[in-house]
């Protein structure tokens, strides 16, 4: 029991890093608290449950049409709300409060537009295209349904949506330290006016790490369906209090803390489930009071807040 | 003398006409151009698939009076316009506060509703009661509701919580050791309405003489959206039979995660694939249900009526006035226009809009009252005793598709229990 529950966090903690990498991106960068980004990632998980209902396209190949679709949709929003936001005396409190509106009304047009009863996408979409994807390779035979890993039974949802949130962060390494934009964006993140000062155009580089951050939030949306049951459009509040919760963890503005501290919420999140089950729901409360108490700066910080 | 008492009559009989005229005059002044109905609903959030259908069928009902001309009001003697005062709690319990609040003290609405479920509903009892004002409570079914020393209240369309599982409960401890259910597994959403059911459960086979064993009993907050690690655990506890105890969100989390699994229990009973079927069949799957234990809600059972729309006709007016099928036709449904159905008898025999006198008349109807919900009954606390749901499963026919079977008691019973699923 222990140790299905061990491998069965770890699988839901990988899927909340992807849930807050892009929460985190947009704050390491801009260093305002995008309290919409739960509800980009249900507007994610509509696309993939539209497109579903529309014509049963799998939700993994939701995927990069999620991606691309959210980034265009992020680069404008960026130019509309954020670069007053930052000319403000206090960026911070102030993105919190447009962004609490913003949330607000996505979450009232999209009551209007698909509804207020939980929706969901059938359970073996995501084992077909699993075992679709191993079954490319010379000699593999798998079956859709539940994956086997050290002699424990899972869903094959968590697996891929684990297997996607290893990816993203792995493509968000190589954008941050494999790209020219990407060494841009650090310095934004590093010093954002000692960038501007050295002629980085500072909107250019903070707008497409917002488009990507509510992107990976939108990615996120699309194994929404799977891995918290069903979606309806007051998702957003949950899924943004949680993703905070995991990056305060790991450690704002790090992307690989996100990880971790996925990893730490989603193995908490089973254990109490397990073993103090009423209280489950109090952990993302507790784990970001112990950690603000203990470690203000995260598990993996260097005190970003205070640079 | 004869001339005198003819003269006396007369001028009694003027009298009379007067004052009858008179009254007749005060009353028609006295009456309001509308009778106000205050509710709540959940537009969003965690109850907003409970609380829009009972929302939207009570709508319907009012739609169809007002179309008629509006509602007889036995204490202004003519048919009244209703007019509904309905505020978006966004399933949160403290703007619903504030909101059943203002409903009493602003709107001063003539009847007041709660919202759907025992959560929603939970805020608004001592409200009600603080501010003497009779709360049609729709669908909370909370033991803690209910209680002597509050007249402020009466459950209009399903059993209260405690009584609730007794169909169930029985199922296990007399027909369970005949099929081989010897150890049950109850995992339950800690709320009222869930908790209490799962209390009543424990000590209706405690009163049974414990003919079966509970072998995991655990609670899990109400927004629980992943079982995979509970599933897993209930497992190893080799149960005959689970209960899984939660509003409708938490059903379809965990039949979702049990189909993930690939896990198929003996016996699983869950309360929403009964009571929001067409919901639960969208997300679910009809797969998914198939061979759950569930209850048998009124929007499955064709009762007789003697007020109000049958099941057929009230079907057929929700799928004309609601064409676009955001919101679900299922139990709730029922449940608010029963409501409304309840609300029209009373008030065509309430002499006045004292709530006092408003809480006489709805208890009046007490089991004269059949509408398509079933035998409308309360006790003397005010909680629902006629309309009962059965123990029944969702079987499938030769093309998949599930139907209901009536299981328990006995006497409701159309078919066999299938145990153990295949």
């Amino acid at each position: 029991m222990l140790a299905y529950t061990l491998f069965a966090g770890i699988l839901f903690g990988l899927y909340f890093s992807l849930v807050g990498l892009g929460l985190n991106l947009v704050f390491g960068v801009m260093r305002i608290v995008n309290l919409a980004h739960g509800d980009f990632l249900m507007l994610g998980a509509y696309l993939a449950f539209w497109l579903y209902t529309l014509s049963e396209v799998n939700p993994v190949a939701v995927i990069p049409l999620a991606f691309a679709l959210f980034v265009l949709i992020g680069l404008p929003l960026y130019y509309i709300l954020v670069p007053r936001l930052l000319a403000a005396n206090d960026p911070e409190m102030l993105s919190i409060i447009l962004f609490f509106g913003l949330s607000q009304v996505i979450e009232a047009l999209a009551g209007i537009v698909f509804g207020r009863s939980e929706r969901s996408i059938p359970g073996g979409e995501l084992g077909r295209a699993l075992a679709g994807f191993v079954n490319l390779f010379p000699g593999a035979k798998m079956e859709s349904g539940p994956v086997e890993i050290f002699g424990q039974t899972f869903p094959a949802a968590w697996v891929v949506a684990g297997l996607a949130s290893l990816l993203a962060v792995l493509c968000l390494y190589v954008y941050l330290y494999r790209t020219r934009l990407g060494a841009l964006t650090r310095a934004v993140m590093a010093d954002r006016e000692e960038a501007l000062s050295t002629g980085i155009d500072t909107h250019r580089v903070s707008a497409i790490a917002f488009a990507i951050g509510i992107a990976l939030a939108a990615i996120g949306g699309v194994f929404a369906p799977f891995m918290l049951g069903s979606i309806t459009p007051a998702m957003g509040v949950e899924a943004t209090v949680t993703s905070f919760a995991v990056i305060v963890i790991g450690s704002l503005g790090n992307p690989l803390g996100t990880v971790l501290g996925g990893i730490v919420y989603g193995v908490s999140y089973m254990l109490m489930q397990s073993y103090l089950s009423s209280w489950a729901n109090l952990l993302p409360y507790l784990l970001l009071i112990a950690i603000l108490l203990v470690r203000p700066s995260g598990l993996l910080g260097r005190q970003v807040r205070l640079a | 003398m004869k001339g005198r008492m003819i003269g006396a009559f007369a001028g009694l009989a003027g009298l009379a006409a007067g004052g009858f005229a008179t009254a007749t005059a005060l009353r028609a002044q006295e009456a309001p151009t509308d009778i106000k109905i205050g509710t709540l609903y959940a537009s969003s959030g965690r109850y907003a698939s409970i609380s829009m259908p009972v929302h939207y069928g009570l709508k319907l009902w009012i739609d169809q009076k007002n179309a008629e001309g509006g509602m007889y009001v036995k204490a202004y003697d003519k048919k009244l316009p209703i007019k509904l005062v309905a505020y978006d709690d966004q399933s949160n319990t403290a703007t619903a506060a504030t909101l059943y609040n203002q409903l009493i003290t602003q709107d001063k609405v003539d009847l007041l509703v709660a919202d759907s479920g025992s959560v929603l509903t939970s805020v608004a009892v001592p409200i009600a009661r603080d501010r003497k004002m009779f709360l049609f409570d729709q669908t909370g079914t909370g033991a803690a509701f209910f209680t002597k020393d509050n007249p402020y209240i009466a459950l209009m369309s399903d059993p209260a919580s405690t009584i609730w599982p007794k169909p169930l409960a029985d199922f296990l401890s007399y027909d369970g050791p005949n099929l081989g259910i010897k150890r049950v597994a109850i995992l339950y959403a800690t709320n009222e309405f869930t908790g209490t059911q799962a209390n009543a459960v424990k000590k209706f086979l405690k009163d049974a003489g414990d003919k079966v064993e509970i072998v995991f009993d655990q609670g899990v907050p109400t927004e629980t959206s992943n079982y995979t690690v509970l599933i897993n655990n209930i497992r190893a506890a080799n149960p005959d039979a689970v209960l899984h105890l939660g509003y409708a969100p938490n059903d379809i989390a965990f039949l979702r995660n049990l189909q993930d699994n690939g896990i198929k229990f003996k016996m699983l009973f869950c309360i929403y694939p009964g009571l929001e079927t067409e919901l639960l069949e969208k997300n679910v799957g009809e797969k998914g249900l198939q061979y759950v234990y569930t209850y048998v809600p009124a929007s499955e059972i064709k009762y007789d009526v003697n007020f109000g729309m049958n099941l057929d006709q009230f079907k057929d007016a929700w799928k004309k006035k609601y064409t676009d099928g955001k919101v679900e036709f299922g139990f709730n449904s029922v449940a608010g226009y029963t409501t409304g159905l309840v609300m029209e008898k009373a008030m065509s025999v309430a002499t006045s809009m004292d709530q006092l006198e408003i809480r006489r008349a709805v208890f009046s109807l007490s089991g004269n009252l059949k509408t398509l919900d079933g035998t409308f009954a309360l006790d003397e606390t005010g909680g629902q005793t006629g309309e009962l749901m059965p123990l029944g499963q969702l079987v499938p026919d030769k093309d998949g598709h599930i139907h209901f079977v009536s299981l328990y008691p006995h006497e409701n019973a159309n078919g066999k229990p299938v145990y153990p699923r295949p």
